[in-house]
C-alpha cells in the first residue's frame, strides 16, 4: 500500500531516430490529481504516457515520481499501474487471476490476496464474474477487469491509456461517471490520456492539451475551454468548436468584411482570427446582430438547435434552444457578447491579449 | 419477436438431421468413400505384414483367413531374427528425431521471440569482416597450418579493432526483416546441395556414423522453420500482454513464463509436430552420415528394397507399422492444442 505521489516532469523529450516525438515536454502533476492529456492522434500523448510508464526510454529530459528520479528507472520499480486501450488482460487466466497477477508477482500470501482480489473485484461490480475467462466478457466487463487489476495494488500512479475508447456511447458515459467517483475516492494520481474532449472536460482537475509533440495549454477544463491560449486550443475544445472570423485590428477596433468589433487594449494587427463560441451568440434580425449571415443548414440534436451560417470562407455555428427554428438560406443577424470574443494572430496562432 | 423457420439455402451449412435422406446418403457416401481411400494404403500394409513371402507373390490378396492364412513370419524375422538390428534402428531414430526436435524446437523460439520483440540493428560492414576474418582464419589454419588458438585470438582481436575503427563510417544496418530472411534463406536451399560438405565437415572431426552428427545436422536444417512459424506465433501475440505483465511488477523471465508461454503453446505444438515428422523420416543425411552404428528407421526401411533377396515386402510392412506409431501417438497428445489453436482466431472479439 502506497499513498498517492505527485510526477514532475522536466524537459522531457522522444527522438525516434531523425523524428523528434516528443518536444521539451514539462509538467507538474500534484499527489491525488487527475491529469487528462488531450490531443489528437499522433500528437505524442500516448508516448509521454508510456515514458512516464518506463515503456518507452526518455531520450532527454527528467521524471520524478514522488522524491525519486526514475527517469532511468524499470517500469516495475515505479510502482504505478495502467489500463491498457485494449485493457491487455491475459486471455488464459481467469478474471480473478487476472485481477490478481499483481499480487501473485508480488508473493502476497494466498490469503490475503484472495481477500484483496474479492474487494477489487466487489468494487468494479465484478465479484460474481470471477472464474470466467476474458473471452467470456463483454466489452464493459472487460474494461472492468481491466481497472480491477489496476487498483487491487494500490499503486501511487494511474496510467489510462483511452480507456473508454473501445466502449459504445451509452456504457462510455456509465464509466466515465464511476471512473470519476474512484478516482476521487482512491485519491490516487491519475494520468489519462485521450482524444475525446468530453471525456478530458468531464474527468479531469486539469487538462494538458498537445499537439505536435508540444504542450499547448495546461489549465483547469474551464481555463482551457473560455481561455485558449491559442488558435488551435481554441479550435480543439467544444463541440461544435469555436467560431472564427477573419480581419485586422486597428484602433482598438477589428474589422472584417462586414463586421466590425472592439478589441479594447489590442495593438494593431494583421491577419487576425476573432474566435466565439457557438453557445455565446445568437440568431438575430438580420442588421441587428454584429454580422450578417446565410443560413446554411439547420441540424435538431433534441436538446438544442445547431444553425450553420457560411461567413465568407468560414462556417459560423450558433447554437440555439430547441424550439427554435428558420429556413435554410435565410439572410439573418447573428448578434455575441464581445467581451467574450478571443484574438488570435493568424501567422502564430497566439492569442493577442 | 417471432421465430422464423424458414429453410436454409442450398448452400448454406446445416446439422445432419435436418437433411433429407438423399442429401444424408450423398454425404455418407462421399465420406465413407473418401476414408476408404485414405485408410486402404494402411490396411494393406498391415496385412502385409502378416503375410508369408508366398503369399505376397501370389496376390494380391485382400481379406486375412478368407484369401490367405494369416502369420507372424515378418514380423519374427524383424523382432527375433534381427532383433539387435531392429531395436538399434528404432532406438535410434527415436533418440535423434527427439533430440534434433526439443533442441531445434528450444533454440529456434527463442531467437524467434527475440526477434519478434528486440530491434536488432548490426552494421552491415561488421559483418562483412566476421565472415573475412572466418575465411582466412580457415585458411591460415587449414591450409598453412598456423597455430589455432594463436590465429583465433588474433582474428577476434582484429575484429574488435575493425569494428571500432570503420564501423562507424559505414553505417549501412540491417533490421530484423534482414536476419529473419537469411535464416528462412537457409532453407532454401535444397539439401542434397550441402550434404558433401556436411559428409567431409564430420568425417575431419571423426564424428560420423555418431548420434551427435546426425542430431546436429537435424537441428540446423529444421532450425528455420521452427524460426520462421514461431515468429509469425510470438508476432500475433499483443506486446500490451507482456508491457502489462512488466507494469505489474513481472520479471523477463517471468512474463515469458507466465504469458508468453501459455499463449504460444498451440504455436509450439505445431512446430514441434511438423519438426519431428521431418526428422523421423529423414532419409538423405542419414544416408551419408550413418554407417552403421547410428543408422535410423528409414534406412534400415530402404535397405530392404535393396538387397540380395530381392524386395522384401513383408518384413518392410512391419518397420513401416512400428515407425508410424510413435508420430501417431505424438499427433494424438499434441492434437488438443493444434485444434484449439485454429479456434482461438476464430472466436470474436
Amino acid at each position: 500500500m502506497s499513498s498517492a505521489k505527485s510526477i514532475s516532469i522536466r524537459e522531457m523529450n522522444k527522438f525516434y531516430g531523425a523524428f523528434h516525438a516528443l518536444k521539451d515536454f514539462s509538467l507538474e502533476i500534484d499527489a491525488g490529481e487527475f491529469l487528462v492529456l488531450l490531443g489528437p492522434s499522433g500528437c505524442g500523448k500516448s508516448t509521454a504516457l508510456r515514458m512516464i510508464a518506463g515503456l518507452e526510454s526518455i531520450s532527454d529530459g527528467t521524471l520524478m515520481i514522488g522524491d525519486q528520479d526514475v527517469t532511468e528507472v524499470l517500469p516495475k520499480y515505479r510502482d504505478i499501474a495502467m489500463v491498457f486501450q485494449s485493457y491487455a488482460l491475459y486471455p488464459h487466466k481467469t478474471v480473478g487471476e487476472n485481477i490478481g497477477f499483481p499480487l501473485k508477482v508480488a508473493k502476497t500470501p494466498p490469503a490475503e490476496m484472495e481477500a484483496q482480489i474479492k474487494a477489487a473485484a466487489e468494487q468494479v461490480e465484478l465479484d460474481h464474474l470471477l472464474d470466467r475467462l476474458p473471452g467470456q466478457l463483454s466489452g464493459g466487463q472487460r474494461q472492468r477487469v481491466a481497472l480491477a487489476r489496476a487498483i487491487v495494488r494500490r499503486p501511487s500512479v494511474f496510467l489510462m491509456d483511452e480507456p473508454l475508447s473501445n466502449l459504445d456511447a451509452k456504457l462510455r458515459g456509465n464509466m466515465r461517471a464511476e471512473l470519476k467517483h474512484m478516482q476521487s475516492t482512491l485519491g490516487i494520481t491519475t494520468i489519462y490520456v485521450t482524444h475525446d474532449q468530453i471525456e478530458a472536460m468531464t474527468l479531469a482537475h486539469r487538462v494538458a492539451i498537445m499537439k505536435d509533440g508540444v504542450l499547448q495549454q495546461l489549465g483547469t477544463p474551464k481555463e482551457v475551454y473560455s481561455d485558449p491560449n491559442n488558435l488551435f486550443v481554441a479550435g480543439f475544445m467544444g463541440s461544435p468548436p469555436m467560431n472564427f472570423v477573419d480581419g485586422d485590428i486597428k484602433d482598438g477596433t477589428f474589422s472584417g468584411e462586414g463586421v466590425a468589433v472592439p478589441a479594447p487594449g489590442l495593438a494593431d494587427a494583421s491577419g487576425v482570427a476573432m474566435g466565439f463560441r457557438p453557445e455565446d451568440c445568437q440568431v438575430v434580425e438580420a442588421g441587428k446582430g454584429k454580422l450578417d449571415a446565410t443560413v446554411f443548414t439547420f441540424e435538431m440534436t433534441g436538446d438544442q438547435t445547431l444553425v450553420t451560417f457560411r461567413f465568407g470562407n468560414n462556417p459560423v455555428v450558433v447554437k440555439m434552444p430547441n424550439d427554435f427554428e428558420v429556413a435554410a438560406k435565410t439572410q439573418t443577424g447573428i448578434d455575441f457578447d464581445t467581451a467574450t470574443a478571443c484574438f488570435f494572430a493568424q501567422s502564430s496562432g497566439e492569442r493577442l491579449r | 419477436m417471432s421465430v422464423s423457420f424458414s429453410k436454409p439455402g442450398l448452400f448454406e451449412p446445416r446439422r445432419i438431421g435436418e437433411m433429407s435422406p438423399a442429401t444424408k446418403i450423398l454425404l455418407y457416401s462421399v465420406l465413407i468413400g473418401w476414408s476408404l481411400f485414405v485408410i486402404f494404403p494402411i490396411y494393406w500394409l498391415v496385412i502385409t505384414s502378416f503375410k508369408t513371402p508366398a503369399t505376397v507373390n501370389e496376390g494380391p490378396f485382400f481379406i486375412p483367413f478368407v484369401d490367405f492364412q494369416p502369420s507372424l513370419h515378418a514380423w519374427a524375422d524383424l523382432f527375433i531374427y534381427d532383433a539387435a538390428d531392429t531395436f538399434r534402428a528404432y532406438f535410434n531414430s527415436i533418440v535423434i528425431a527427439f533430440s534434433a526436435t526439443a533442441l531445434s524446437v528450444f533454440v529456434g523460439s527463442m531467437a524467434a521471440y527475440s526477434l519478434s520483440r528486440i530491434e536488432f540493428a548490426p552494421n552491415l560492414i561488421t559483418i562483412l569482416y566476421f565472415v573475412v576474418l572466418l575465411v582466412g582464419a580457415g585458411v591460415a589454419i587449414g591450409v598453412y597450418g598456423s597455430d589455432l588458438w594463436l590465429t583465433l585470438a588474433i582474428c577476434v582481436a582484429l575484429f574488435f579493432l575493425l569494428a571500432r575503427a570503420v564501423g562507424r563510417l559505414y553505417t549501412v544496418r540491417l533490421g530484423n526483416g534482414d536476419i529473419l530472411f537469411w535464416i528462412v534463406s537457409q532453407r532454401i536451399l535444397a539439401p542434397i546441395v550441402v550434404v558433401v560438405p556436411i559428409y567431409m565437415m564430420f568425417q575431419s572431426v571423426r564424428m560420423l556414423d555418431t548420434h551427435i552428427a546426425i542430431i546436429i545436422t537435424y537441428a540446423v536444417v529444421n532450425l528455420p522453420i521452427v524460426v520462421w512459424l514461431m515468429f509469425d506465433f510470438f508476432n500475433s501475440i499483443p506486446r500490451d500482454l507482456e508491457e502489462s505483465a512488466q507494469l505489474d511488477g513481472a520479471t523477463m523471465i517471468m512474463t515469458f513464463r507466465e504469458i508468453v508461454l501459455p499463449l504460444s503453446r498451440t504455436g509450439l505444438a505445431a512446430t514441434t509436430l511438423l519438426v519431428m515428422i521431418f526428422s523421423w523420416n529423414e532419409y538423405l543425411f542419414a544416408l551419408f552420415i550413418s554407417t552403421s552404428k547410428a543408422q535410423t528407421l528409414p534406412i534400415l526401411v530402404a535397405a530392404m528394397n535393396a538387397g540380395e533377396r530381392g524386395i522384401l515386402w513383408w518384413t518392410m510392412s512391419v518397420a513401416i507399422i512400428i515407425m508410424i506409431i510413435p508420430v501417431v501417438a505424438l499427433a494424438v497428445v499434441l492434437q488438443k492444442y493444434i485444434s484449439k489453436g485454429l479456434l482461438v482466431g476464430a472466436v470474436k472479439g
